[in-house]
């Protein structure tokens, strides 16, 4: 028994030693050797992020003297922070989520564009949807009504404000939850909720268990609407100007390359998600412009104002590139 | 006996994935959002064909067994240090009761400001949760020790060290024991849920990754595996404890039935 435990507290103490050894400098992550520089990226695994990954695949930053290393987190909680404090080099956002970071000093700067709508009512990458007998029509019906989005005072409830209010109804008589994207197909289904802003994958998943799409809320707010960008921090543009120059060459390129042949997204999906083989061809893929559209970008932000969002006006000229 | 339990044990477990295979079947719930057992058997089979599953299974596991160790090495040495000194447990006791009842996960974005999404920021949750289990066992166990006992270690001679690895650590073990195998599973739920929700990687990242993808029977597979991994651990940490403490009469007595 002596000699178990004398085992396990030479295991405690050698594991222990290990831990404590490999800390390393976290001053600064990105590393570069030959010419080509190494950052990280705090990127959410879903469709959205898809040309990095391509443009990565492709060779595109490569070109660039870059190398990503994607690490996926869940959510912009995960990423906001991790960026600031250098954890990662780059990461993606929501605008909305963006600029309420900054209007709170959060010290991020927008880089280049990362996801924009469709543009086409009914064939975008995000849809308002309801349950299909549930006789709700259009956005105006969703009065008193509950309805799901993945963060509450954020991109999805503010868009969706929208919809009601096109559609003649009264936002402030919407109840909004907060659900996560991928259970809100089921939620919809067990009629615990009577609408939800869904993306996709969980979109399809939705309409395939026979909800309908009553509004195509990004493309309510503008159909050029910029969903999300990918951003770095205040301190690491200001050091690495460089890179991150690369890194908005690098990703622009990738973004139309992106664009311009879906197949190959619908390939490199299956890389770094696990979508279902039968939804994948369903989807709906995001349009991924090189440039930011700041038109739109301003009416998210004064419709975010009008729902209260934001601490003090974001200042788009400190945010945007 | 032991083999009446192995056949109820069995049988338990066939009811249970009987009504799992039944339930979704007869569709008392969508097929779509909770597939049938057999579907899920098929996911898993997927799964363990794919190195990247068992590279998140190595993660999660170097996760768990460092910040148990981390933990268990912490605790019993706070904690006899804090029953040892003079004054220390009355001094700490206010701190400790307030830090404890803090769950881990509160600590995420502290654990990802300071180290991302790295495996430090998983450590520091498991860390966290697991050192309290530990510590509060090491200070009632040595509460435990016999007066008489003790004062015949005195009046023998015996020395602090003496006393501490002849009354203080028998008395202490069992204790000490019970949450090594409590931490261990607060750990093995520790560090998936700091994969799951800070995208560590992991088994726990891999399940977030089939939940944002609609994966259904994929993400009941990863959650069946860390089932089985808490069972394995529950195992190994009772024949560690065991083993242990054969000497002493709650295991002995076990023994005799």
């Amino acid at each position: 028994m002596r000699r178990l435990l004398a085992g396990i507290a030479t295991g405690a103490l050698l594991l222990t030693a290990t831990a404590c050894g490999s800390s390393d400098d976290p001053s600064d992550k990105s590393s570069s050797s030959g010419g080509v520089t190494t950052v990280k990226v705090g990127v959410i695994p879903i469709v959205d992020v898809a040309p990095l990954y391509l443009g990565q695949e492709k060779g595109i930053f490569g070109k660039h003297g870059l190398k990503l290393e994607m690490t996926p987190a869940q959510g912009g909680a995960a990423i906001v922070p991790g960026v600031v404090s250098n954890q990662f080099q780059f990461g993606f956002s929501n605008m909305a989520s963006l600029m309420i970071a900054q209007s709170n000093g959060v010290p991020v700067r927008a880089v280049v564009n990362g996801v924009a709508t469709t543009g086409e009512k009914g064939k975008d990458f995000g849809g308002l949807v309801v349950k299909g007998d549930s006789g709700i029509t259009s956005a105006k019906d969703l009065e008193g009504k509950k309805v799901a989005v993945n963060t509450l005072k954020n991109i999805n409830d503010t868009t969706v404000r929208e919809s009601v209010r096109e559609a003649g109804g009264d936002p402030s008589k919407v109840k909004f939850v907060e659900i996560a994207f991928d259970q809100m197909p089921a939620a919809l289904d067990s009629g615990e909720i009577d609408g939800a802003m869904a993306v996709e994958p969980a979109l399809t998943t939705a309409k395939s268990q026979g909800a309908v799409e009553v509004a195509s809320s990004y493309v309510d707010v503008s159909d050029r609407l910029t969903v999300a960008m990918y951003f770095t921090s205040a301190q690491y543009a200001q050091q690495n100007p460089e890179v991150v120059e690369k890194f908005e060459a690098a990703t622009k390129e990738a973004l139309a390359y992106a664009d311009g042949h879906p197949d190959e997204v619908r390939e490199i999906l299956t890389s770094y998600t696990k979508i279902p083989a039968d939804l994948l061809p369903q989807l709906t893929l995001p349009k991924w412009p090189a440039e930011v559209d700041r038109g739109s970008i301003e009416t998210l932000r004064d419709l975010g104002e009008k729902d209260g969002l934001y601490t003090k006006t974001p200042d788009l000229d400190a945010l945007l590139p | 006996m032991k083999h009446l339990n192995l056949v109820l044990g069995a049988a338990g477990l066939a009811v249970f994935l009987a009504v799992g295979e039944a339930v979704p079947r007869l569709g008392l719930v969508k097929e779509a959002y909770f597939p049938p057992v057999s579907t899920i058997a098929g996911a898993l089979a997927r799964e363990v064909s794919d190195p990247a599953f068992w590279t998140a299974l190595g993660d999660t596991l170097t996760g768990w067994a460092v910040g148990l160790a981390l933990a268990v090495a912490g605790g019993l040495l706070a904690g006899v240090l804090l029953s040892v000194v003079p004054y220390l447990r009355e001094a700490t006791a206010s701190t400790v009761e307030f830090l404890r009842p803090i769950p881990s996960v509160a600590l995420i974005p502290l654990a990802v400001l300071l180290y991302g999404t790295e495996l430090r920021s998983v450590l520091l949750l498991v860390v966290y949760a697991a050192f309290w289990q530990i510590l509060i066992q090491v200070l009632y166990g040595v509460q435990d020790v016999d007066p008489v006992a003790e004062a015949t270690a005195r009046s023998y001679g015996l020395g602090t060290l003496a006393r501490v690895r002849y009354v203080l650590w028998p008395t202490a073990l069992p204790y000490v024991m019970t949450g090594v195998r409590l931490a261990a599973a607060v750990a093995l739920i520790l560090s998936v849920t700091a994969e799951l929700v800070i995208g560590a990687p992991g088994l726990g990242a891999r399940i977030a990754v089939a939940q944002t993808s609609q994966a259904v029977p994929e993400m009941y597979a990863l959650i069946v595996v860390t089932g089985l991994l808490g069972l394995l651990i529950n195992v190994g940490a009772r024949t560690v404890e065991r083993r242990a403490l054969s000497w002493h009469q709650s295991v002995r007595g076990e023994v005799a039935v």
